[in-house]
């Protein structure tokens, strides 16, 4: 899927980074929960502290106060003081206090003179915070017992002097104000006298609450001292379910005073239990407190604007991480890119430069493996051309050496053109390393020939090497005129002789007497040839294939004899042949070779040899060629008596003409001529020679060659040349008969030729003067 | 080939050679027979030519006889050829020169 470094990288970086990233989130939203949960018990602490503490604190100094007033009224009672005197004690008991708003002591009517109903001692603080003593209470026109407080607190009193808290009422006498009313009774020997009563002030209450800023300590990166908006306070009595004050901004709340709690919609008895609420679509955390005096406090502080500022810390944080994971994974790309990709792209590219032969040096300045690796690489470059150079020494060499090889064998065909006893052809196609096929033919004497094939084991130069010495060693043992089978013995043994590496040679070869077609042949673990005798179909030859040449010293191998008739051929391959394989791994074979070979018509060796030679090679096609392919044809064609012939070529120039006469002398001597033929044939020999030495090469030297056959009574000389076209037959002929004084000194040579020989032809062809003499042999 | 000149009388020449008169020798054999005439004090007038130990003419040997002949008898004098071996007479014959030479 990710084929290259570059995307491997990438990709590895991006699965680190993600689970880097995933980590992170996970631990910033934990915090962030965690974080909040803090703070909000931070805010409840806070709270606490500051609100719920100071209240219950003023409530309980509005209790002691009372409790101090009430025992004053008890003492006014027993005691009958003067009224200034308890006025007195009032103010200073009032100075004590000084939270108090106002408060007093009120009697039951009548109860100290019949003629007297109101007695009561109130004081207040006055807008100069002094305190003073009000006795405008004790009047008709407010009628205390009448009031609403009044009766509600004395009805609710008991001997256990309890403490009474009335519902809020406004205050219209003096300060307008929404008020709520502590009060207890006064018994003197368990009888009510009377009643003590403190007034709270709801409104500044609410105030506080409702300028509720944060603690300092509250949260260390919250602002200090902001206040937070949009909160609001509710403060009720739950036992007896009336509210007290709110400053809930979607109600009214003074008309709400004094009516059940169930008018507050977000209020719930179970209230405290919750972590938020939402109200107009806005979500508040409500904190709960019950007062010393059994009243609830409910502070809702809005959720966002509480967390805003973790938020605000949060967010920009987790966007800053992601920021600096973009960077890390930009910082990787690039760095991946310039100190790992772009090197090796350049040594990539430069070893493709280097591999298409450019010379290069390689410039990498770091990192410091690229500059190490650059060097090696340089280092192997020069290496590598060191060793390609000297390769190619040893390739030149090695194809010096096949070419050597191959022209060790004889290849000018035909090889022997005075001879007609038979058409021989052979071809080595050789494989693209020096291999071991040879063949080789040769007249061991006059009359007897030999031909072989061999195929040395192994490849390569040491199979060349030997194959050399092998041949050699055969052809120079052949000369000597032992019987075969004790020259195939000899060899074998010369062989093993020479060979300690453990090679060896498999071998076919016949000698053959051209005069007579008897064949002596032997086979040295070879293919077995194809032969056709009889003009029938070709087939392989069945012999015993003995064993390998150089594998055992003292072998006597199994010799055939046999007799060739005239047509009769021979076909010699090595294993290149049947064993050539094509692209699907199948051989050649030797049912092929045989379909091959039975195919022809015609007698022409080479021809089958080339042909033979071509199908395999497109039998084998792409492939290439492991072995050599190796091909001898051998055809008899003439038994020896009826014919003779030989031949004679050299540049033609008068100088040559001594060595042509005794050429030719010698065949007539040897062919036992007589003296008058002899004579004949120098007389002509020599015209012709001198017309060809003189005339047909006017510009450069050339050959000539001249033939001599011997068949039945004749004798028939050619001459052959390949200078300008010239007929002597039709210069004419000199008249014999003029006086010689009129005779012309030349033209007497051609016309004795024509005097002499029995039949004289000229003919050109192929770009050829050719004359042929006739003599008959009387 | 060896070739001697002897002189006879007061203008013979007798000259005799070995081997064969043929495209290596012939003209050989023609040239030191004229310049031996011409060295010679007197006009040479016979000439006689010793074929016995010739082995062998061709029509090149013909041609110089036939030379020499002309020459002779330019200068009124004579040419005789002597003792020719068998097997060449067929040749001077082929050539008909047997109708102004006596062969033998």
């Amino acid at each position: 899927m990710f084929k290259t470094l570059k995307a491997k990288i990438i990709f590895t970086s991006i699965i680190m980074l993600t689970l880097l990233l995933s980590v992170f989130i996970f631990f910033a939203i934990q915090s962030r929960m965690f974080t909040k949960q803090l703070m909000v018990q931070n805010y409840r602490f806070s709270i606490d502290a500051l609100f719920v503490d100071d209240i219950n604190d003023s409530i309980m100094t509005l209790e002691d106060n009372l409790k101090s007033l009430a025992l004053i009224g008890g003492l006014h009672y027993r005691t009958s003081r003067s009224d200034e005197l308890t006025d007195e004690v009032v103010i200073r008991i009032f100075r004590n206090y000084p939270n108090t708003l106002g408060g007093g002591i009120w009697f039951i009517p009548y109860i100290f003179d019949k003629s007297k109903k109101y007695n009561c001692f109130y004081a207040y603080r006055n807008k100069n915070n002094k305190v003073v003593i009000d006795k405008n209470f004790a009047s008709v026109e407010y009628d205390y017992p009448n009031q609403g407080w009044y009766k509600e607190i004395i009805s609710r009193v008991t001997p256990k002097r309890n403490i009474v808290w009335s519902k809020p009422y406004f205050e219209n006498q003096g300060s307008n104000t929404m008020m709520v009313t502590a009060g207890t009774g006064i018994y003197v020997h368990g009888k009510l006298v009377g009643i003590a009563t403190v007034d709270w002030e709801m409104s500044s209450v609410i105030k506080n609450i409702s300028k509720m800023k944060p603690h300092e300590m509250m949260f260390s990166m919250y602002k200090r001292g902001k206040k937070i908006e949009n909160s609001f306070v509710l403060l009720g009595n739950a036992d007896d379910d009336y509210i007290i004050a709110t400053n809930d901004p979607y109600l009214d709340g003074d008309s709400l005073v004094g009516h059940s709690l169930k008018k507050i919609p977000w209020y719930s008895p179970d209230l405290y239990g919750k972590t938020y609420i939402t109200y107009h679509g806005k979500k508040y955390i409500p904190f709960f407190s019950k007062l010393h005096n059994g009243m609830v406090l409910v502070i809702c502080l809005p959720k966002r604007e509480m967390f805003r500022n973790v938020d605000m810390f949060y967010f920009p944080f987790t966007a800053l991480i992601l920021l600096f994971i973009f960077m890390i994974l930009a910082l990787v790309y690039f760095g991946m890119n310039r100190y790992i990709i772009n090197p090796i792209d350049k040594l990539i590219d430069i070893a493709h430069k280097i591999s298409h032969g450019e010379d290069i040096n390689i410039k990498i300045s770091k990192p410091a493996e690229f500059v190490q690796l650059a060097s090696t690489f340089d280092t192997m470059t020069k290496d590598i051309k060191a060793i390609t150079k000297e390769r190619e020494h040893i390739n030149s060499e090695l194809n010096i050496a096949k070419s050597i090889q191959a022209s060790s064998l004889p290849s000018v065909f035909p090889p022997f053109p005075d001879r007609d006893e038979f058409d021989i052809y052979a071809l080595m196609e050789p494989a693209k390393e020096v291999g071991g096929d040879f063949y080789d033919f040769y007249f061991i004497d006059d009359t007897h020939f030999m031909f072989l094939i061999a195929d040395v084991s192994g490849k390569g130069v040491p199979a060349a090497l030997f194959m050399m010495t092998v041949k050699t060693l055969i052809n120079n043992l052949s000369q000597i005129g032992y019987e075969p089978a004790d020259l195939i013995k000899l060899i074998n043994k010369k062989i093993c002789e020479t060979n300690k590496q453990g090679l060896f040679v498999t071998m076919f070869s016949g000698i053959i007497n051209v005069e007579t077609g008897d064949l002596t042949y032997v086979n040295c673990g070879h293919n077995p040839p194809l032969i056709k005798t009889n003009s029938n179909e070709y087939k392989y030859l069945e012999c015993e294939s003995n064993i390998v040449l150089g594998a055992f010293e003292d072998f006597d191998f199994k010799i055939y004899k046999t007799k060739f008739d005239i047509g009769d051929t021979i076909l010699l391959y090595t294993d290149g042949v049947t064993e050539a394989t094509n692209h699907n791994d199948q051989m050649y074979g030797e049912d092929r070779l045989l379909e091959k070979v039975n195919k022809f018509h015609n007698d022409f060796v080479d021809a089958m040899a080339l042909d033979i030679k071509n199908d395999v090679l497109k039998y084998t096609e792409k492939i290439e060629r492991s072995d050599d392919l190796t091909l001898l044809i051998f055809k008899y064609k003439n038994k020896h008596n009826s014919t003779c012939k030989t031949i004679y070529k050299a540049p033609a120039s008068k100088d040559n003409y001594k060595q042509f006469y005794q050429w030719l002398h010698k065949i007539c001597e040897n062919w036992k001529i007589s003296d008058e033929l002899t004579n004949k044939l120098d007389m002509c020999g020599e015209e012709i020679y001198a017309n060809i030495a003189f005339y047909a090469y006017p510009q450069a030297q050339g050959d000539i060659r001249v033939s001599v056959k011997k068949e039945d009574n004749r004798i028939i000389l050619k001459f052959e040349d390949d200078g300008i076209q010239y007929n002597p037959l039709k210069k004419p002929d000199p008249d014999i008969d003029l006086p010689p004084e009129q005779r012309p000194l030349g033209g007497l040579g051609i016309f004795m030729v024509k005097e002499m020989a029995d039949d004289v032809q000229y003919e050109y062809s192929n770009n050829r003067n050719i004359l042929t003499l006739t003599f008959n042999i009387v | 080939m060896e070739i001697s000149c002897k002189n006879f009388g007061i203008d013979g020449l007798y000259v005799k050679a070995a081997g064969r008169l043929d495209l290596d020798s012939a003209v050989e054999y023609g040239v030191k027979i004229k310049d031996t005439m011409e060295d010679s004090n007197e006009e040479i007038k016979e000439l006689i030519l010793d074929f016995s130990e010739i082995t062998f003419i061709s029509s090149f040997g013909l041609k110089v006889v036939l030379e020499l002949y002309k020459e002779m008898q330019a200068k009124q004098g004579s040419l005789k050829l002597k003792d020719i071996p068998e097997q060449l007479k067929n040749s001077f014959k082929m050539v008909g020169f047997d109708k102004f030479l006596d062969i033998g």
